[in-house]
This record gives structure tokens, C-alpha cells and sequence, in this order.
């Protein structure tokens, strides 16, 4: 059996399943944004529900929050990802807790915290509790609306305690496996200690944490379950909207929520098209 | 190598990690809290009254929160054990191999773990709707291999990368069967990368909420599913135990497998190389 | 222009039940190439780390020009170490390596570019400023390093292992180029090696560490004609080693009676001489010459290696292959053991 018959056996169920599933999906969700679907007699592609959509004010404004909600969350957590890395680096008392913590956070599936989040930070919450034992505040409603509100703060402190261990460890890893030599070379050759992690250390693990960032916001961008519990009615975040175009009595929306869909899959094909022009590394091999 | 680190520095250093200690555990808190909760109303700082209604209802038959959790627990086993069988040959091909048209096949196989559920599983849902395959649980693990699958061939092949086939060659011509050689070179070889990967592909499945809400149509309630009915309903201590409970089987897996997730695992480095 | 000076260096490390370091000392005058020379896990790298700054020691104290530097960052110590490994930034091109610590200290960029372009030129890769790293071959990445490090005129440079990484022809090539570079600069270089023939090809004189004490600092012939001890001279390929009671002139041992040159220690101790050192064939009778039967004749090509016994006592020989063509095992010959080359340990 020759070399390529057996690579391609090897990958043909695996590749099954993505095509069929995974690409499938997409392409009948195009074909139906389309109102294009032969099989139950529509025969005749329009753009009707994309014109809905792009003349919707709603849309604009869901888009531009889920954008925002995903621009922040994703900065945040890149940045004080990479000074947990750091701080994980060396020893200190605590340490193992923290490493053990960062890896626990990651079993702990978004839903969760995010109903966490809404028992302390709503406005009869414990932080609000909190103030009002401190007589910062008199009444709940004196609590600033960090949930269902339209900054959208809570989601984005939500995402930003899931992704920081997620980015971190991934950063942590990274850093181990460059080891410290490059960085004694560079203070040996006269860098001070922030002069080394700017052009030393950085350069070096960035290519990690983009990757990581580009995952962090394709998801943070598509989620539904967490603005669902954690956000506004109005405007909602694009998934939210999506799904809730898709499950309207009205069965016209759902090519609506399909073209939505596949606003969503275009803004994530950037995002892999980012991913692969800048990322150094591909899967080992 | 020891630095020479003041003492400010070294201060610094605890004193943040005692932060991100307190503000990693912080949200878990006040669902522990409500679950043992008999009413605790604003502006208590701790509940009144304690009880263990909410632990009692869950545990119940009636409240169908133990169904849940096998039903969810059965799921994301099925859909972890397809991922791994259907992994370890993708990943072989891609760690041990170059060919052409490499590169477009792990951007293929990629995809699925940076586009959302959400754009994808509208189509599946009216396609399904015609295959009949809404609203069962087969439907649910099937749609949960497209997150789960990719983040196991990743893994596979990061571990596929680091291995030498001369070691099955060797086995092959010492008489053993391409069956037996898989079972006692390969499989050895390669187990870290299938607990690592298996435990990633678990958690993934876990943890889906908008695939199982739109394939299994509310009729397949998982754990999230009814985690989220009772927490946009207000039973704040009842959504507290499910919530306890949700978390509990990664917990185990992570303290089970806690080795194979340190930073020099060559699982782990595959998967940190993303 | 610098001088070194190590005193009394100690390293242990956590949960060690020997020292890494065991009260080393040592002075190594300006401007000259020293290597520290100990096989694997003997200190000498742990030795250089505390130089540069990258380790600190459990005590002792090292010195630049009379004055502790232990209280210094590594970047501010002006010790500047070429690791084995070269590790040129691999996402910066050789001129921005080259020019890196330049950089760090703020000097114009217009300058950088000339003094980066006069030091390639003067490690002869004159065209190579705009390529990566990973385009390079490892010849040409050590003298990148080296390029990158003798820039900033540090006060010392440390080199790890510098010529083990290189084919044999190119050993001799950067050996010359070191050694006109460390002349031309005059800095003062240490250099760490676990390869006796590397010491001994590049330095200026050699100090052999073995587990983590120093055993002998000198120049290079010395550890040959003039070893400290038994194990000082074994690591050097010295051979034979034989019991006996000295009186300054004579050595009394299973050999008879040997005479020695003069300022030989006297005492109880062995005798000891280098296989190359010993004379067979067309020798007469005289001093020192004994009456040898050849045990195994092991050919090597540009020598050929002799096991011999005197009077029961086996002794090796190293000689050309011509000298010995017409002997074979168990055949007897007179060998000849000239004075100069004893040596009492």
C-alpha cells in the first residue's frame, strides 16, 4: 500500500466527519440565507434576507456590541495573560495554588462562571451587598448595572476569568519550551530587564499568544449562552439575535438568522486568515 | 538559575498571586453559597437560613437533575471515544507524513475550533430536520464531534510528531501483527496524547450549550441546559447545586490526569504550538 | 583590559550533598585566553554563569580589576557570554543581532550600522547583514555571536564550548579567528571545554577543573611534562604511572633505578612519563634504558601503541609505525626513558 492511500485512509473518516458535519452546516446555511433550497421547492436564490438584515438598525448595533464585547475581552485577557505567565515563571509562595487554580478554571465550562458573575455583580449581588454593608450605596438600584447593561461589563469579566488561565497556560507552555538562554544573552549584552522582555522575550513568544487571541475572539465573538444569562435584551449580542430570528414563530426569519450566521462564519474566516499569516507554527509534522 | 530578585519584587510577586487565587475561586463562591441557602435575600451578606432542600430536590427523582447528568455524562463520553477513534489515524497522517495539500487539510481540520457553533449549526439543524435526527441524542453527539474532533487530532498529532515508527518496524520484524504491534508499541506510545486529548474533547463536549439546544430541540437536557432553565428562572439555590454538580466530573478528570497537563508533556507542547 | 580574579568561589546547590564549586580560586591576568577545562558536571560552566552574573554563589567573591562585581546585574557587569547553542535571535536579522547590544545602550542608529558593518567585516562575513539567522551555517552563526558580543566591548568575554560544535577544518579556522580577535581587542576571555586538545590549541594557559576543585593552572606544556597529579595527568592522556620511593636524584621502583632531572620532588610517590615520550630501537647502553618485551602491538593509523612489560611492571608506548614494523609480539628490545621526560608526582 503506497504512502499516499495510506495517508489518505488514515484521514478519510476524520476528514468525513468535518466535511459532511462542519462544512455541510456552513454550506446549507449559505444556501438557505439564499432562500435556496432545492429540496423543498425553492429553486429561486435572493437576497432578501440579507437586505433584511443589512437594513436592520438592530443588526448594526448587535454587531457592533458583540464586536466590542469580543475587541475588549480578547485585549484584556492577552495582556494580563502574558503578566500571569510571567509571574508563573518563578517560585513564590502560592505558586503551585495558582498554577493548579489556572488549570482547574479551565475545567469550569463558561456557563458557570458566567451565573457566578450574576450572583456577585448584579445589582442585588454580593459586591452590591457589599457596598450597601459599607453604606456606599442605599438601595440596589444605586449599584452600577454591570450586567444587562449596554457596555456589556459583565460579559466581557466573564470572558476575561475564562480566558486569562486559557491564554496564560498556553503562554506559560510556550515560554518553558523557549527556555531562558535567550533572555541571559540579552541582559549579558547590556538589556535591561524590560528591554529584554520587550525585544527579546516578546518577539519570541507572540506568535503563541496571537494564536491563542484568535481563538479567544472568534469565540467570544459567537457565543450564545453567556450574553443570554449576562446581557441585554436590547441590543442583544449577534448569536442571541441569531438564534432568537431562528426560532421565531414568523418562519420567514430564519433565512435572516441564516444570513446572520453567515456573518458571523465571514467575520471567523478573517480571523483564520489572520491566524495562518502570522502564526509561525502549523500542527507538528 | 536563581536571579537576584529584591525583595520588592518578591513581594510584589505573592501578594499578585494571592489576587489571582481569590479571583479565580471568587465567582464559584456564591453558587456554593445558594445552594445550601434557604432564601437569602438583599441585602444579606450571608444567608439566614441554611438548608438542604436545594441539594435534596437535585438529588431527587423527580427533579430529573441526576438524568440530566448521566444523560450529559453519556454524551460526551460517546462523543470523546468517536473523537479518539476517529483522531489517532487523522493524527498519524498528519504528524508522521508530508504531503501535498497538507497545509489546506489541517486549515480544514482547524476551522471547526475557531468558527462558533452558532454559524454552523442552523444549517445542520434544518438538514437534520429531514434525516429525523433533531431532538435525538445521536443528533447531540454528532453535532458535538465538530467542536471535539479537531482539538483531538491537534493533540494526536503533536504526539504522532514526536514518535518513531522504527519502534513498530522493529516489532514487525520480531514477528508480531500489525494488530498486536498497535496494541503493545503504538498504544503505549501514544497514551498520554489520548488521555490529554480525550480530556480536552470531554471538556469541550461538556461544556456545549447552543449545539445541544438546537439538535436536541430542550428534549436532550443536558446539565447546561438545565443549569441555564433554572438560573433565567430565579432558583438561585437550586441553579447553586447544579451548578456544584456540573462542575464536579471535570474536576475529577483534571486531578486524575494532573500529570500529563504540566507544561514538558509533549501533549501539551503539541497543543501549546497551536 | 580587565583582570579577573576568583577567589574562593563555592557553589552548592539545594538539596546537593557535595558542592558544585568547591572554593575555586583563581587569577587571570588582562587580556589573556584562559580556558577552564574539566569534563562534564565538574563546576567550570557553573564557574562561568557566576562570572556573568546569571548565578550567584554561596560564597566566595569574584573580582574585576580589584573590585567585587557581585553586587552587579548582569548588565551592568560588562561580561558578555557566546553560548554553545549561538542563540542569534532567530526573528532578527544578522546586522540587528550584531547590533543589538548597541541598540540597548541608545547609540545612533546611523552609528550602529557602521560599527556593525566594520565588525562583520572583521569576522569575514562582510555580505550577510540582512539575512536570518536560520539561512546561516553553524560556522557562520558562531562568528555572528562572536561578533555580537566583541561589539560592545565587554570587559570579559565567556565562551561556552566554542570550537565543539565545528567540523575539523573549520576548528582551525576559528581558533585563528578567536585568537586574532581576542589579541587585536585585547579582552580578556575565558573559554569553557571539556576537550583537552581545544584548551590546549586555543588558550593562553589552562586551568583544569575536576569535581569542582581546581587542580592545576598553567600553561598548556605544563599539564604535559609537568602534571600536579595522577588524575590531572590521566585527563591529559598521560599513561603510566609507577610506584616508588624518590630521593631527588635517583627513583627507586619495580622498574630498577631511574635518574631523574633535576628539581624532582623527592619522597614516597610514582613515577610518571608520557607513551610518546618513550625512545625504542637503536639505543645503547645507558642511563635509563631498560629491557622491554612487547605484550600487544594495537596499530592506529599515524602512530602505533604499545603494551610492553619491564620486569613484570606493564608500561605504554606511543610510536611512529615505522619504528616498530619489524617487531612483533613477545619479541624483547631495549627501550630508553631520557631523563628530562620523568617526571615525580
Amino acid at each position: 500500500m503506497s504512502d499516499r492511500t495510506k495517508i489518505f485512509l488514515l484521514l478519510l473518516p476524520a476528514m468525513f466527519i468535518i466535511v459532511v458535519l462542519f462544512f455541510g452546516g456552513l454550506a446549507i446555511g449559505l444556501m438557505r440565507s439564499f432562500n435556496y433550497m432545492p429540496v423543498i421547492g425553492l429553486t429561486d436564490p435572493d437576497f432578501s434576507a440579507y437586505i433584511a438584515v443589512f437594513t436592520d438598525r438592530e443588526f448594526y448595533l448587535s454587531f457592533a456590541l458583540t464586536f466590542h464585547i469580543a475587541f475588549t475581552s480578547t485585549v484584556i485577557s492577552s495582556v494580563l495573560a502574558i503578566g500571569a505567565a510571567l509571574l508563573l515563571r518563578r517560585s513564590f509562595i502560592g505558586r503551585g495554588m495558582v498554577n493548579f487554580l489556572f488549570q482547574l478554571n479551565l475545567t469550569v465550562p463558561h456557563l458557570v462562571g458566567a451565573i457566578g458573575m450574576l450572583y456577585l455583580f448584579s445589582q442585588s449581588g454580593s459586591f452590591a451587598r457589599l457596598a450597601a454593608e459599607f453604606e456606599l450605596i442605599a438601595g440596589p438600584a444605586d449599584f452600577p448595572a454591570l450586567v444587562f447593561d449596554p457596555f456589556a461589563i459583565g460579559i466581557i469579566l466573564q470572558y476575561v476569568w475564562k480566558e486569562i488561565p486559557f491564554i496564560g497556560v498556553i503562554v506559560l507552555a510556550n515560554m518553558q519550551s523557549i527556555g531562558e538562554d535567550y533572555e541571559s544573552v540579552a541582559r549579558s549584552l547590556g538589556a535591561s530587564k524590560w528591554q529584554t522582555f520587550r525585544h527579546v522575550l516578546l518577539p519570541l513568544i507572540f506568535p503563541g499568544v496571537l494564536s491563542a487571541s484568535v481563538m479567544v475572539f472568534a469565540f467570544t465573538f459567537g457565543a450564545y449562552e453567556i450574553p443570554a444569562i449576562l446581557g441585554a435584551n436590547f441590543p442583544a449580542a449577534l448569536p442571541v439575535l441569531a438564534y432568537r430570528k431562528y426560532t421565531d414563530v414568523d418562519l420567514a426569519a430564519r433565512p435572516e438568522a441564516m444570513a446572520m450566521a453567515i456573518v458571523i462564519a465571514l467575520l471567523s474566516a478573517l480571523m483564520i486568515y489572520f491566524y495562518v499569516r502570522y502564526s509561525r507554527r502549523r500542527i507538528r509534522g | 538559575m536563581s536571579n537576584k530578585e529584591s525583595l520588592g519584587i518578591r513581594s510584589f510577586r505573592a501578594l499578585t498571586g494571592a489576587f489571582l487565587i481569590t479571583w479565580l475561586i471568587l465567582p464559584l463562591i456564591p453558587l456554593a453559597i445558594w445552594s445550601f441557602a434557604k432564601g437569602w435575600f438583599y441585602p444579606d451578606l450571608l444567608p439566614r437560613n441554611w438548608s438542604l432542600r436545594a441539594w435534596e430536590y437535585a438529588m431527587s427523582d423527580t427533579s430529573g437533575v441526576l438524568d440530566s447528568l448521566w444523560l450529559t455524562i453519556w454524551i460526551s463520553l460517546a462523543a470523546t471515544a468517536l473523537s479518539i477513534l476517529v483522531g489517532i489515524p487523522a493524527g498519524r497522517a498528519l504528524g508522521m507524513y508530508k504531503f501535498k495539500g497538507k497545509e489546506i487539510v489541517e486549515l480544514m481540520i482547524l476551522a471547526p475550533t475557531i468558527v462558533p457553533g452558532i454559524a454552523v449549526v442552523l444549517g445542520i439543524h434544518s438538514v437534520f430536520i429531514s434525516l429525523g435526527l433533531n431532538n435525538t441524542i445521536h443528533g447531540v453527539i454528532l453535532v458535538h464531534l465538530i467542536p471535539t474532533l479537531p482539538y483531538m487530532v491537534l493533540v494526536m498529532s503533536g504526539i504522532f510528531s514526536n514518535y518513531d515508527p522504527a519502534f513498530e518496524a522493529q516489532a514487525r520484524s520480531l514477528g508480531a501483527s500489525p494488530l498486536k504491534t498497535f496494541w503493545y508499541v503504538t498504544l503505549p506510545a501514544i497514551r498520554p496524547g489520548i488521555i490529554v486529548g480525550g480530556l480536552f474533547a470531554f471538556l469541550v463536549s461538556w461544556s456545549q450549550y447552543i449545539l445541544t439546544l438546537l439538535i436536541g430541540g430542550g428534549r436532550v437536557e443536558t446539565l447546561p441546559l438545565l443549569l441555564f432553565n433554572f438560573a433565567t428562572a430565579g432558583r438561585n439555590d437550586i441553579t447553586g447545586a447544579i451548578g456544584m454538580i456540573y462542575i464536579l466530573p471535570g474536576i475529577i478528570i483534571l486531578l486524575l490526569t494532573a500529570k500529563h497537563l504540566s507544561g514538558r508533556s509533549g501533549a501539551v507542547g503539541g497543543f501549546g504550538q497551536i | 583590559m580587565t583582570h579577573v580574579s576568583i577567589k574562593e568561589l563555592t557553589k552548592v546547590y539545594p538539596g546537593a550533598d557535595a558542592p558544585a564549586l568547591d572554593r575555586l580560586s583563581l587569577e587571570i591576568p588582562t587580556g589573556e585566553l584562559t580556558a577552564l577545562l574539566g569534563p562534564s558536571g565538574c563546576g567550570k560552566t557553573t564557574t562561568m554563569k557566576m562570572i556573568a552574573g546569571l548565578l550567584e554563589p554561596t560564597s566566595g567573591d569574584v573580582t574585576f580589576d580589584d573590585r567585587s562585581v557581585l553586587r552587579d546585574r548582569p548588565e551592568d557587569r560588562g561580561v558578555v557570554m557566546v553560548f554553545q547553542n549561538y542563540l542569534l535571535f532567530p526573528y532578527m536579522s544578522v546586522a540587528d543581532n550584531v547590533g543589538f547590544g548597541l541598540k540597548m545602550r541608545k547609540i545612533d542608529p546611523a552609528e550602529i550600522k557602521q560599527r556593525v558593518g566594520k565588525m562583520l567585516e572583521l569576522v569575514k562575513l562582510p555580505d550577510l547583514g540582512d539575512r536570518k539567522p536560520s539561512a546561516l551555517s553553524g560556522g557562520q552563526q558562531q562568528r555572528v555571536a562572536l561578533a555580537r558580543a566583541l561589539i560592545v566591548q565587554p570587559n570579559v568575554l565567556l565562551l561556552d564550548e566554542p570550537l565543539s560544535n565545528l567540523d575539523a577544518h573549520l576548528r582551525f579556522e576559528m581558533r585563528d579567528l578567536i585568537r586574532s580577535l581576542q589579541q587585536e581587542m585585547g579582552i580578556t576571555t575565558i573559554f569553557v571545554t571539556h576537550d583537552q586538545e581545544e584548551a590546549v590549541v586555543l588558550a593562553d594557559r589552562v586551568a583544569l577543573i575536576l569535581n569542582g576543585q581546581m587542580k592545576q593552572y598553567d600553561k598548556a606544556d605544563a599539564f604535559y611534562k609537568r602534571p600536579i597529579d595522577e588524575a590531572t595527568a590521566r585527563f591529559f592522556g598521560g599513561h603510566n604511572f609507577i610506584p616508588g620511593t624518590s630521593d631527588g636524584q635517583t627513583f627507586d621502583c619495580a622498574l630498577g633505578k631511574l635518574v631523574l632531572p633535576e628539581g624532582a620532588a623527592s619522597g614516597q610517590g610514582k613515577l610518571t612519563f608520557r607513551p610518546e615520550n618513550v625512545r625504542i630501537g637503536q639505543t645503547q647502553a645507558g642511563e635509563n634504558v631498560l629491557n622491554a618485551q612487547i605484550k600487544d602491538i594495537m596499530y592506529m593509523g599515524t602512530q602505533t601503541r604499545l603494551k610492553l612489560t619491564v620486569t613484570g611492571t606493564e608500561i605504554e608506548a606511543v610510536v611512529n609505525p615505522n619504528e616498530i614494523e619489524a617487531h612483533q609480539v613477545n619479541d624483547t628490545l631495549p627501550i630508553h626513558l631520557p631523563r628530562p621526560t620523568l617526571w615525580v608526582i
